[in-house]
């Protein structure tokens, strides 16, 4: 192992080589472009391929095609950026290709701050493609996590075939940490399953773990990825069973995974404590020490920090903490909290959205905290 | 009256023959381009040259698009406009496969227009064949880029107002390596243009002028296909050397058809071998 | 001559008819009765024959067999794979 002090963007790059990234297509957009341009420099003496498309619909169209030829591959993106991605992210999700997709917030709508964070694509990372689907998202609160993360996301893209996306922002983007950068023999890493075998192979045959084994390009298997509904031959199946088969299986093969996909962290939670804050990413960073503040003047509040924002494991959290009252604080206008509240249906649940384009102070924070408290 | 009978067509090696008979309607010109095509790569194949294990076939949407259904080989049937983008990526991922990329007018020169423009201009290792029928068919029938103006459409009703696009003009402001126009009326050009293609590097662009009896022909009032063929046919003439101004499409003046552009210009991998020495 | 074979066996119905240097064949439930063979053929072999096929359509057969020249206009400019003509050893 190696350790360094960098940023977070460039700890998501060194986490994407580790797991053995050898495909990047991108285009540049502030402030994710430092992963690629760093990319570029480390990749091609790795013997990957660095490329910068005409625009994101190309570079995500071209990291699914590369997945296609059995290796692994990862596009970086912003707000704007990740909204032109909408429809490759269901053709990656209905083609079930491994993918990792980058995307650094910022404040928008539209064009909005291109240089300072928000936390506003979080529902968009949910549902951002049409269709019934879900695929899994992580978000890291500091460079060292943001490394850990990339590595976690390529395993489960490949453990599930399934796009990941990993959630930064540009406040973590150009933050610089301390990160322990891992030999490739001293971290798990997931490959995909190949069919056994060789000649004709069914893309889409589920094994019992809902997951097919990928038969990708070039070895004889006569593959078909097809975005249109089909069957496990990849032939369109524009049929009710089929259909309800095929959107149940691509659903349930993220859900049945909760175990190793939901990931979170608590801070001072007792069998006693009254309040919870429940932050993620970045704003977790200033949450944390509000916590600590507030504890110090006397409340009995502790804290829970998302690290996969979906899909949330109800069961995992609602026995996390017994605290009564949960605020949720977060850099847009409340759009986890709308999914906490649902979650905790018992409990009372507030929301403390904080707008903020650098990091929200840690006054502001106590300040909206406390009216709940 | 020997009963000795081969009853397999010649080309049934390279079909799924569970998807056959196609989608296409009765005269679809598409079909003819594929076997064209097919013959081609079949020749390429029993050379040596080409190992059929390693040629990848990518799509986007629209009919053209569906012939990577019915090929026994890998394939990808993908977004629409984005087949370009896709093969991108394979062929950079994995320099040893041969990518070809099939589509419509609409498809590859319409809403994949930015994607042609670049693969083009970068002279990517791929071969393109753009199947031109002057409409959107799959979805009725709407104008397209390359609709020629008058052109009553579904959604143009009064007369296509638009002056359509040239692909092969576009192509050949960029830095393919070839660029050529066959007609669904002359398959063994369409052959040997793909045949040429497949022995080449870089960017190869091939547009094959199709008939479309029941949506393009029913616009312009040629709705049974031998009659659409044979207008088309009438139109359609081959120069051995063509140049750019040859490259217009004039439903009236006449179609010309031949290979504008052959050239050996370093491929996008050999650009990039260049650059990192691998 | 129609090759009607077994309705189990997977093997396609054929019209097939030879003149010693060149057989046709056509593949009956392929054919989309398109008339493109028919009318591209440069010495008028083939006729819409009255036999219907799976889908209703009505295939050419190659009535004027002997005047075949093998020059395969009728296979390539076929877009169902539905006829081929091979040379007859």
């Amino acid at each position: 192992m190696k350790k360094t002090f960098t940023s977070g963007n460039i700890a998501i790059a060194e986490g994407a080589i580790t797991a053995g990234l050898k495909f990047y297509a991108g285009y540049p957009i502030t402030p994710s472009s430092e992963i690629m341009e760093y990319l570029a420099e480390k990749l091609p003496k790795l013997n990957g391929v660095v490329v910068q498309m005409e625009d994101e619909i190309a570079s995500i169209n071209a990291a699914i095609g590369a997945s296609w030829t059995g290796v692994k591959s990862m596009t970086a993106t912003s707000g704007p950026g990740f909204s032109l991605m909408a429809e490759a992210i269901g053709l990656a999700v209905i083609t079930e290709t491994p993918l990792v997709i980058v995307d650094v917030m910022r404040a928008g709508p539209s064009t909005g701050v291109p240089t300072k964070t928000s936390q506003s694509d979080v529902l968009q990372a949910r549902w951002l493609a049409h269709g019934d689907y879900i695929v899994p998202c992580y978000t890291p609160w500091s460079v060292q996590e943001a490394y850990d993360l990339t590595i976690k996301a390529f395993n489960t893209a490949e453990l599930l075939r399934t796009p990941v996306i990993v959630l930064s922002d540009a406040v973590m983007a150009h933050l610089w940490e301390p990160l322990t950068i891992y030999d490739q023999g001293e971290v798990d890493i997931v490959e995909r399953k190949i069919p056994k075998g060789v000649g004709i192979a069914l893309p889409y045959k589920p094994d019992p773990d809902l997951v097919p084994p990928m038969p990708i390009f070039g070895k004889g298997y006569k593959t078909i990825v097809e975005s249109l509904t089909h069957d496990e031959r990849g032939y369109y199946a524009p049929h009710d069973n089929n259909y309800r088969a095929l959107i149940n299986r691509l659903n349930m093969k993220i859900l049945k995974r909760l175990d190793y996909i939901f990931d979170y962290e608590t801070y001072n939670c007792t069998s006693e404590c009254h309040y919870m804050l429940l932050s993620y990413g970045s704003t977790a960073r200033v949450t944390y020490i509000a916590m600590l503040e507030l504890r110090r003047r006397g409340y009995n509040v502790c804290m829970l920090r998302l690290k996969t924002l979906w899909p949330l494991d109800r069961e995992r959290l609602i026995s996390s903490c017994r605290a009564r009252k949960i605020v949720v604080v977060e850099n847009n206008i409340g759009k986890i909290y709308m999914d906490i509240d649902r979650v905790f249906k018992d409990r009372e649940v507030y929301s403390a959205p904080i707008l903020s384009l650098e990091l929200p102070s840690l006054r502001e924070i106590i300040e909206v905290v406390s009216i709940w408290l | 009256m020997a009963v000795e009978v081969n009853n397999m067509h010649p080309l049934d090696k390279h079909l799924r023959l569970d998807r056959i008979p196609t989608l296409y309607c009765p005269g679809c010109g598409i079909g003819i381009a594929l076997g064209a095509i097919l013959r081609a790569l079949d020749k390429r194949i029993n050379e040596g040259l080409i190992d059929p294990n390693r040629v990848v076939w990518v799509g986007g949407i629209g009919c053209s698009a569906r012939a990577v259904f019915y090929v026994k080989y890998d394939a990808a049937h993908v977004l629409h406009g984005r087949a370009i983008a896709f093969a991108t990526g394979i062929v950079l991922a994995n320099p040893e496969l041969l990518v070809v990329v099939i589509g419509g007018d609409g498809d590859i020169a319409g809403i994949g227009g930015n994607h042609l423009v670049h693969a083009a201009r970068r002279n990517m290792d791929m071969i393109v064949v753009m199947i031109t029928n002057f409409v959107y068919a799959m979805t009725g029938g709407q104008v397209a880029p390359t609709t020629p103006r008058g052109v009553k459409t579904t959604t143009t009703p009064k007369g296509n107002p638009e002056p359509p696009l040239n692909a092969i003009k576009l192509v050949l402001s960029l830095n393919a390596n070839y660029a050529a126009r066959a007609s669904v009326t002359t398959p063994h050009y369409i052959e040997s243009f793909f045949y040429k293609a497949l022995g080449m590097k870089g960017f190869r662009f091939i547009e094959v002028i199709s008939t479309c009896p029941e949506i393009y022909g029913r616009h312009i009032g040629l709705r049974d296909p031998v009659e659409m063929y044979s207008e088309l046919k009438k139109r359609v003439k081959y120069k051995s050397k063509p140049s750019i101004e040859d490259a217009n499409i004039d439903w009236e003046k006449g179609i010309v058809i031949g290979e504008f552009l052959e050239r050996n210009n370093p491929s996008y991998l050999e650009l990039l071998r260049e650059v990192y020495g691998k | 001559m129609v090759l009607k074979l077994n309705s189990y066996s997977k093997i396609p119905q054929l019209i097939s008819r030879h003149q010693g240097k060149f057989r046709v064949t056509i593949i009956v439930d392929r054919c989309k009765e398109c008339g493109l063979c028919i009318a591209i053929c440069p010495v008028k072999v083939l006729a819409r024959s009255s036999i219907e096929n799976k889908y209703g359509y009505h295939p050419p057969e190659p009535l004027n067999i002997e005047k075949c020249i093998g020059c395969r206009l009728c296979e390539y400019n076929c877009p169902d794979f539905a006829i081929f003509v091979e040379k007859v050893v």
